[in-house]
């Protein structure tokens, strides 16, 4: 049995060691300026965002009516519109060179940078 | 240490099942009220949990069998109320976990350490969660949120399992019939 100080302890250290991993990565950023739009673990669209010259938006739809509307301008996108109950894929916003990807969990999609796993 | 298992062997079934049942009922409150809440932060996977000290009070002062049907039956009927299957499948992939590392922790912690369960449970809740996501998605991607994930875990695990602590030690329990 283990003293409520050494508890204390051990969590605060785990606490720093993510704080301080978390910190690391926000400051890499994607080497590859090419995202893929994942769904159900498969790649369904790349799109080169170095290339993008004028904003354009699509929707993305599956058999069972979800649907996400993605925005992409030069060098960044981001969902701008989902029909998923968290929302937290509009909520994330642009994805510009940080390497946490946009996950819409419910729809089962995900933005990432190609080639670049944390 | 040991007070948690008096009151196991006091108690007559049909109070135990009552609750359990409660127990249940209240978990399932709990989970619908916190769904309805907009999301703390835009991280997928974060949220308070509250419907764990429903959980860590059957596990401390019923007993593992007793907060094992209470999670698994909330579980069943949230998501046959208001979730998708992909929301059961991560309620069960973190629920379980959690109640799996929680069982044996409650034997290494006094009465006034539950709040250590709970961080405990809510970091193998996130896990759980995690490895879930990782499989629907089928990217290694999607782990760039552990670390965040980790910080979410003991902050909102301390927060659900200070609330248990002071309901375990407070409630008075078997409950008097009058």
């Amino acid at each position: 049995m283990l003293k409520t100080r050494t508890w204390i302890i051990l969590f605060a250290a785990l606490l720093i060691a993510a704080a301080v991993f978390w910190w690391i990565l926000g400051r890499r950023s994607a080497s590859s300026s090419t995202v893929q739009i994942i769904h159900d673990g498969e790649v369904i669209r790349e799109i080169d965002l170095d290339t993008v010259k004028e904003a354009y938006e699509f929707t993305w739809e599956d058999a069972d009516g979800n649907r996400n509307l993605i925005r992409v301008e030069p060098g960044r996108i981001r969902v701008t519109e989902a029909n998923c109950p968290d929302r937290i894929c509009v909520e994330h916003g642009w994805l510009s060179r940080e390497l946490t990807p946009i996950v819409c969990l419910p729809h089962r999609l995900m933005i990432q940078w190609k080639e670049a796993a944390p | 240490m040991s007070a948690d298992k008096a009151p196991k062997k006091q108690i007559s079934l049909p109070l135990r099942l009552t609750t359990d049942a409660m127990l249940t009922a209240l978990g399932l409150g709990i989970w619908f009220l916190e769904a309805q809440l907009p999301p703390l932060v835009p991280i997928p996977g974060v949220k308070l949990g509250l419907s764990n000290i429903v959980i860590l009070f059957a596990l401390f002062r019923l007993g593992p069998a007793d907060a094992a049907a209470v999670l698994l039956t909330r579980v069943l009927l949230a998501s046959l109320f208001g979730g998708q299957a992909v929301s059961l499948l991560f309620s069960l992939c973190g629920g379980l976990l959690a109640f799996l590392v929680m069982w044996p922790v409650r034997r290494i912690v006094t009465n006034r350490q539950i709040w250590v369960a709970g961080i405990l449970g809510a970091l193998a809740h996130n896990t759980g969660q995690i490895l879930a996501a990782r499989f629907l998605i089928g990217q290694d991607a999607i782990f760039a949120y552990v670390p965040i994930l980790i910080i979410s875990a003991i902050l909102t695990g301390l927060f659900t399992g200070i609330c248990a602590q002071g309901a375990i030690r407070r409630l008075p329990f078997p409950p008097r019939l009058t």
